[in-house]
């Protein structure tokens, strides 16, 4: 009995170390495999998550709910650049992009609903909709989110810069990330000597030179040029580096 | 179990205390172990995903000069193709999706003549016995000498003469070795390619250590070719109706005459 009571133990505290709970997302993808090792990292992290056509099989028109864009932050392992305290900084750059592009009908955003929106791990809505859908209560929001049908759901991607040059809403919060990212990266690095530089592992050193900071996940029946939006729109914002995310698989394993 | 005795050595000691045993029932604490751990073991993920690099280049317009182009002997073009049911994609009867690949070696004839024969079909196989099979046996005979020598430097690894670093190192220069003859690969996602087509195609590239590879949207002169495969093999390939979705990849890839 002794020799078993040891072994729960044992087992039981190895299970709560090892595990990490699934972050909730508005919609579920089944990723494509690949023979690719390299695990997603846990920190410094921008996720895209792309929806998929619904499986249901209840709607009419199954595409509806197809290529709806959610994004994602985390932050890093160190607390002052937390996923909390990253997503605030997210949040405050891109709205101010978004009022100096459209300074007819700008957003404002509370003190309390950025505090919302820190908390939220993965959201996708549009600028227009965001303070009022971060005046929601948690409940509400997931049940907004997970009505992919609703146009309003999901970051608008169509339109690579319209005519006047302005951003779509996705570049928006890319160029948000990117502003955000460098900063950082100037503030760590400055009174560095240039080999501590060198070793500085941040955002930005994960989105320029490792290509590591932004993973693209996307369901693997999802049409390529839905996906292809979204490649697109990273070209445009010279963030050409990215990672796709796949599930593991091994070489022998028969392709499909 | 779950009893404390106190030793006295078999000896009397002066001011010693009265042995006393203690009982404690541990079932019900083991009772709730083992749901926690039911619990946990449940709840965990313990694979985590994947990722795959990928590079893209600038989408910018790139003049015709600056454009790098590759030997019409290394190029390899591959059109990607995923074969629908209705709206679904199809599957076989392991419930695997059916893609398929039409590739023609060298680059796309800009003066739209077509050589008979010159699109073939194959499918993302894998590999069966160990062999490679499929699209994957193509590449693999053409980035053969880099592969003979990645090879020899897996080898050594797996017998532990290197270490993973240093292998990976290795493989990384054995793959851009520019004094060996390598293959040039155009990955053509054609409209109706899934994105699981692309990740197989993007696979295939890294299990056959080819550096050199793009993904391009197909052009004009792919859908000839398609369109001369079907009229040859009397197959449907380009199915516009497939996807009503009309977005920039589709129309750039739509047939001139359709």
């Amino acid at each position: 009995m002794t020799a078993m009571s040891d072994v729960t133990v044992l087992l039981l505290t190895f299970f709560m170390l090892t595990s990490t709970f699934l972050q909730k997302e508005p919609t579920i993808v089944y990723t494509p495999s690949s023979v690719s090792e390299e695990k997603v990292p846990m920190n410094n992290l921008v996720t895209v998550l792309i929806s998929c056509a619904d499986k249901g099989g209840n709607m009419e028109d199954p595409t509806v709910t197809e290529g709806k864009i959610f994004i994602s932050f985390t932050g890093d392992a160190d607390s002052t650049l937390s996923s909390v305290n990253i997503r605030g900084m997210m949040l405050d750059e891109a709205v101010a992009i978004y009022n100096a592009q459209h300074q007819n009908n700008p957003i404002t955003i509370t003190a309390a609903q950025k505090n919302e929106f820190m908390n939220t791990n993965m959201f996708g809505v549009p600028f227009s909709v965001l303070p009022e859908f971060l005046s929601m209560s948690v409940t509400d929001r997931d049940k907004f989110q997970g009505n992919l049908a609703n146009p309003a759901v999901g970051i608008p991607i169509n339109g690579n810069r319209d005519r006047d040059g302005r951003l779509n809403d996705f570049q928006i919060w890319l160029k948000a990330i990117y502003n955000v990212a460098q900063r950082i990266n100037s503030d760590q690095a400055a009174g560095l000597t240039d080999a501590e530089r060198s070793q500085l592992s941040n955002l930005y050193t994960a989105l320029m030179r490792k290509g590591e900071g932004i993973a693209v996940k996307a369901d693997k029946d999802t049409p390529f040029t839905t996906v292809q939006e979204v490649f697109d729109n990273l070209q445009t914002m010279k963030l050409n580096k990215f990672s796709l995310m796949t599930a593991l698989k091994s070489e022998d394993e028969p392709t499909n | 179990m779950a009893q404390i005795e106190q030793s006295d050595g078999g000896k009397k000691k002066k001011g010693a205390q009265k042995k006393i045993a203690i009982h404690v029932d541990f079932t019900p604490m083991v009772d709730m172990n083992m749901l926690l751990i039911t619990f946990f073991m449940l709840c965990t993920t313990m694979i985590k995903s994947q990722t795959l690099q990928i590079i893209l280049p600038t989408n910018e317009q790139v003049s015709d000069q600056n454009k790098s182009q590759a030997k019409q002997s290394e190029a390899i073009t591959m059109i990607l193709d995923t074969e629908y049911n209705g709206d679904r994609p199809a599957v076989d009867e392991n419930g695997k999706t059916i893609h398929n690949i039409y590739y023609y070696e060298g680059i796309a004839d800009t003066t739209f003549q077509i050589t008979p024969n010159q699109l073939k079909a194959e499918h993302f196989v894998g590999n069966v016995n160990h062999e490679a099979q499929g699209i994957r046996r193509i590449l693999y005979s053409k980035n053969e000498q880099v592969m003979q020598r990645y090879q020899e430097l897996k080898t050594r690894w797996k017998n532990r003469e290197i270490t993973k670093e240093q292998f990976d190192s290795a493989a990384r220069k054995n793959a851009g070795d520019s004094t060996l003859t390598r293959p040039v690969v155009v990955i053509k996602p054609g409209p109706n390619t899934t994105y699981e087509g692309l990740i197989n195609a993007i696979d295939e590239m890294n299990i056959n250590q080819i550096s050199r590879y793009s993904i391009e949207l197909p052009t004009h002169a792919d859908t000839l070719l398609l369109r001369n495969y079907e009229q040859t093999h009397g197959v449907t390939i380009i199915r516009p109706d497939v996807r009503t979705r009309t977005n920039r990849a589709t129309t750039e890839a739509s047939t001139p005459n359709s």
